[in-house]
């Protein structure tokens, strides 16, 4: 990405002014969570071999690396959700713990409070049980659980937080930003006080779109103004550079280095991240596909919840993104062409044939495939191992001889993995083991070995390191180049100026600008996606 | 079992393991099966059991009673891999049963006819189950003891009571009681049920679809499993199944009680639970199921011969239910937190696609 012409230091969110520059590192401040030589091996990998980490009082301190290089891990070891290995040494403010025996009553009583990045949060209890999980269940003298009160605690983080739900609602119903925020909310109840502790947020913006990633980019500023300190991790390479106060970064398990945040840019950050610069190799190119080309998909009309009447067409070997606000409809639009959502009116072609409302099937013999945004909920078979993941899609053509084929299953997802870079101990290992980002390049895998004729990305970055980010884009512009049409979204409009070659912007329901060519720019597309009081529907 | 292709054990792919880890796994795949023969060398070198437990005509026993309830237990597999309950087999057995006596025995049809009409009906039973729970999206286990309950009141209903047993073709009635190669033709029958069964679940596509859609319902229909359809035809199948049970309690029986079925209910389901434990830990499977009814079996008939009471066989599958959810968890526990540490000492840092890591053990 920064390989465009002009140079974006500006994260170019509309309000990024006062969390920028306020960040002071006191030199002397003294080291309140010290790691020592922690390793961690698991089956076919050695997720951190002999990594320290020094975070001060009152610092924000970003985490970095990589897919699988042990970030979360890490975090799993502080939380004393997994053990490291004898030999390392963990230190809290005055308590220090063997890196072997850390347990979550030793994180707990040392301040340790962790958002991890699958949330940890049950989706079939509401906002305010889901927060009250998190500290104990207030009690009444009697023992009984004190429901009022748990109400009222939630009620004030709610408000102190701008979580827009009410206790009430059950968290399956609240989409991924929201959830995001009561997973915060939980993490950090009790501590505006900002007595000691460490907050450690995994990923917590994936999800998030610009908006809401800058207000808690501003929280956390508050909060480590305060006094609290935090540990951070994220692939957005520009909220790193805003917020943070000094970078550890790991590579493969390896402690990489420590910077001064101050010191690096989105270059030396990524070459930092990578061992290598992507300078040369991030310029995209952006096709002008001609107008005359076959148009893949045809929508008129469309309207579905949020969806006000839409039309577009996506073109052969055309790359098209929607930008737009959380909860703008850009997913119910991919997920009405997918069938995955029954449309209220409007038509959807694909290649020229009528698609049925509400058939995945039939938009799968279509040649539509989707990458959806929510992985565990959506996609990821978490139980099941990486082949039968990835064959998911094509499971049929396993089938001859009148048995499955499962050597070839599994030699072909081991090339597939390969080139898709899913970094894993083996294709029959569980899909839950791999990290994060290595779990979304495997669903990736999944649908485009089927060479859809339509594809549907959305959020297909989220989680995934910079390096791989540009892989993904780089295959996804082949397969366009061989004929596919693709229609993302992401949340991230530097990322969408940089990969489509034309953009369309929802807001109100409706698309109210296409840009393309020398007019893609992310400040443009941000003031068009910003315009007016944002309409801000929730989910 | 060497050639099942265990696509959803993570088992089946370690190439090196430490000995105790391996023993942990090993143990753990093959606990029920030892179980079994260590319950079976006890019965025989007791004094007080051991002749008549070893005698043929008490394994021919064993092994064509257990027949019925080995179908059943078959019977809730399909469903329960895609993570739905299945109670009414049992109910949809007795139906079975009854509807055979009643074509064959009353009203005098031909036998292969009343087989294929029976089979029929029971399919459609299983048919309605599938459809209230994949197209109503009722919930399976309410649903499945809802159409139990009502099966059972209406064949009390038909028969009013009295068990059916005019006219039943000796031949027919026959059958059940005779071996072939010295075994008993029912147990025949059961591993005849369990190759379909294991064939359908782990070498056609459909057995991979009912996986992915116990693993993640929303993911299933995501990659373009019809799962709808998927389901109903898991219910289907194993109404079919019940159905075969039902028509094998009738030939062993010559004769139909209306209550019979349902009787099988819990030994099916101490059954399956048992057999998720062992083989492929973790995954309701075939011939697991088959090792625990007759754990099961072994285990209230040994203690028969030993002078046991009719207390014997509810406190056998109460408690085979309980230990085989133990089991699982513990064996959960032992997985998560040992033998992933100790599991691939001297496993070497690979890269990460190296499709050999899969075929080491085959
Ligand atoms: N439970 C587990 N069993 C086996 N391997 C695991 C397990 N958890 C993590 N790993 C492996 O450990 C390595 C580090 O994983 P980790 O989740 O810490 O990476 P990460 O830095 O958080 O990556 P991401 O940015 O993609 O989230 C990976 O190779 C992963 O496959
Ligand atoms: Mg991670």
């Amino acid at each position: 990405m920064s390989g465009n012409p002009a140079p974006i230091p500006d994260p170019s969110l509309p309000s990024a002014d006062d969390a920028h520059a306020t960040s002071v590192v006191h030199q002397g401040r003294s080291v309140l969570l010290e790691i020592i030589g922690l390793s961690k091996r698991f089956p076919g990998t050695q997720a951190l071999s002999n990594v320290d980490l020094r975070v001060r009082r009152g610092e924000i301190h970003a985490l970095c690396g990589g897919n699988g290089s042990g970030k979360s891990t890490l975090i799993k070891i502080l939380a004393g959700v997994q053990q490291g290995e004898p030999g390392g040494m963990i230190r809290v403010g005055d308590e220090s713990s063997p890196a072997d025996a850390v347990t979550p009553a030793f994180a707990d009583s040392a301040g340790v409070r962790v958002v991890h990045q699958d949330l940890g949060l049950f989706p079939d209890l509401s906002v305010a049980e889901n927060i009250a999980l998190g500290s104990s269940f207030p009690r009444r003298r009697s023992g009984r659980i004190d429901w009022r009160r748990m109400r009222t605690n939630a009620e004030e983080l709610i408000e102190r937080f701008e979580i827009r739900a009410s206790p009430k609602t059950l968290l399956r119903d609240l989409n991924r930003a929201i959830q995001t925020e009561v997973a915060i909310a939980r993490a950090l109840q009790g501590r505006e006080s900002g007595h000691g502790g460490i907050l450690i947020l995994d990923e917590p913006t994936t999800a998030l779109p610009a908006a809401e990633a800058d207000a808690l980019m501003r929280s956390l500023r508050r909060y480590a103004q305060a006094g609290q300190s935090i540990l951070y991790v994220s692939h957005r390479l520009d909220e790193i550079l805003r917020i943070t106060d000094r970078v550890t970064v790991l590579r493969d398990g390896h402690l990489a280095g420590v910077h001064e945040t101050a010191d690096l840019d989105e270059d030396a950050l990524t070459t930092a991240i990578l061992g290598r610069s992507l300078a040369h190799e991030a310029a995209v190119k952006h096709v002008p596909v001609s107008s005359a080309g076959v148009p893949v998909l045809q929508i008129t009309g469309l309207r579905a919840g949020p969806v006000r009447g839409v039309d577009l067409e996506v073109r052969r070997g055309e790359i098209v993104g929607i930008a737009g606000l959380l909860g703008s409809g850009r997913s119910t639009i991919l997920r009405s062409i997918f069938g995955d959502l029954d449309r209220e009116a409007g038509e959807i072609r694909v290649a020229g044939a009528v698609l049925p409302k509400g058939s995945q099937s039939a938009a799968i013999s279509a040649g539509v495939a989707m990458v959806p945004e929510d992985r565990a909920r959506d996609a990821a078979f978490l139980d099941l191992p990486v082949a039968a993941n990835i064959s998911a899609s094509v499971i049929a053509r396993y089938y001859a001889h009148l048995r499955m084929q499962d050597r070839k299953m599994t030699r072909d997802a081991a090339s597939l993995m390969a080139t898709f870079g899913v970094k894993a101990a083996s294709p029959a290992v569980p899909i839950n083991t791999l990290s994060g980002g290595n779990q979304q390049k495997a669903i990736l895998a999944r649908w485009l070995r089927r060479d859809p004729e339509l594809l549907l990305l959305d959020e297909p970055t989220q989680g995934v390191d910079v390096g791989a980010r540009a892989e993904i884009y780089r295959v996804v512009r082949d397969a366009a180049d061989a004929g596919t049409a693709v229609l993302v979204v992401t949340s991230d409009v530097e990322e969408l100026a940089a990969v489509v070659d034309r953009a369309v912007v929802l807001r109100g329901g409706r698309f109210v600008a296409e840009i393309a060519g020398s007019a893609l720019l992310p400040q443009h597309l941000n003031e068009l996606i910003y315009k007016d009081v944002p309409h801000v529907d929730s989910v | 079992m060497s050639t099942v292709s265990d696509a959803g054990t993570t088992g089946s792919t370690r190439p090196r393991r430490s000995a105790r880890a391996a023993g942990v796994d090993v143990l753990e795949r093959t606990g029920l099966v030892l179980f079994l023969i260590a319950l079976i060398l006890w019965f025989t070198i007791d004094s007080t059991s051991g002749d008549i437990f070893t005698s043929g005509a008490n394994i021919r026993q064993v092994l064509s009673n257990q027949s019925v309830t080995g179908i059943i237990a078959l019977a809730m597999v399909a469903p329960l891999v895609a993570g739905y309950f299945d109670l009414s087999v049992a109910a949809i057995a007795g139906m079975a049963s009854v509807t055979m006596a009643a074509l064959v025995g009353t009203h005098g049809y031909p036998v292969w006819l009343s087989i294929v009409l029976t089979l029929l009906v029971a399919g459609i039973a299983g048919g309605v189950n599938g459809v209230l729970v994949a197209r109503f999206k009722l919930n399976a286990f309410i649903v499945t003891l809802g159409t139990y309950t009502l099966i059972g009141g209406l064949l009390q209903l038909y028969t009013e009571g009295q068990s059916i047993a005019n006219g039943i073709p000796e031949s027919f009635g026959n059958w059940g009681s005779l071996t072939w190669l010295g075994v008993p033709r029912p147990f025949w029958l059961l591993i005849v049920a369990g190759l379909v069964l294991w064939y359908v679940l782990t070498q056609i596509p459909f057995g991979r679809q009912l996986e992915s859609i116990g693993s993640n319902e929303r993911g299933a229909r995501l990659v373009g499993i019809r799962v709808d359809r998927t389901i109903f035809l898991a219910f289907v199948s194993s109404g079919l199944l019940a159905g075969v049970a039902g028509v094998l309690l009738t030939s062993r029986a010559g004769s139909a009680d209306p209550t019979a079925g349902s009787a099988y209910l819990f030994p099916a389901l101490a059954a399956v639970f048992l057999g998720a434990t062992t083989l492929r830990p973790g995954k309701y499977n075939v011939w697991g199921t088959i090792v625990g009814v007759f754990v099961v079996a072994v285990a209230v008939n040994g203690f028969t011969l030993l002078g046991a009471d009719a207390w014997v066989t509810p406190v056998f599958n109460g408690a085979s239910l309980l230990a085989a959810v133990m089991i699982s968890t513990l064996f959960a526990r032992q997985r998560e937190s040992m033998a992933r540490k100790v599991l691939l000492d001297g496993f070497k840092r690979e890269e990460p696609a190296d499709p050999n890591t899969n075929e080491l053990e085959r």
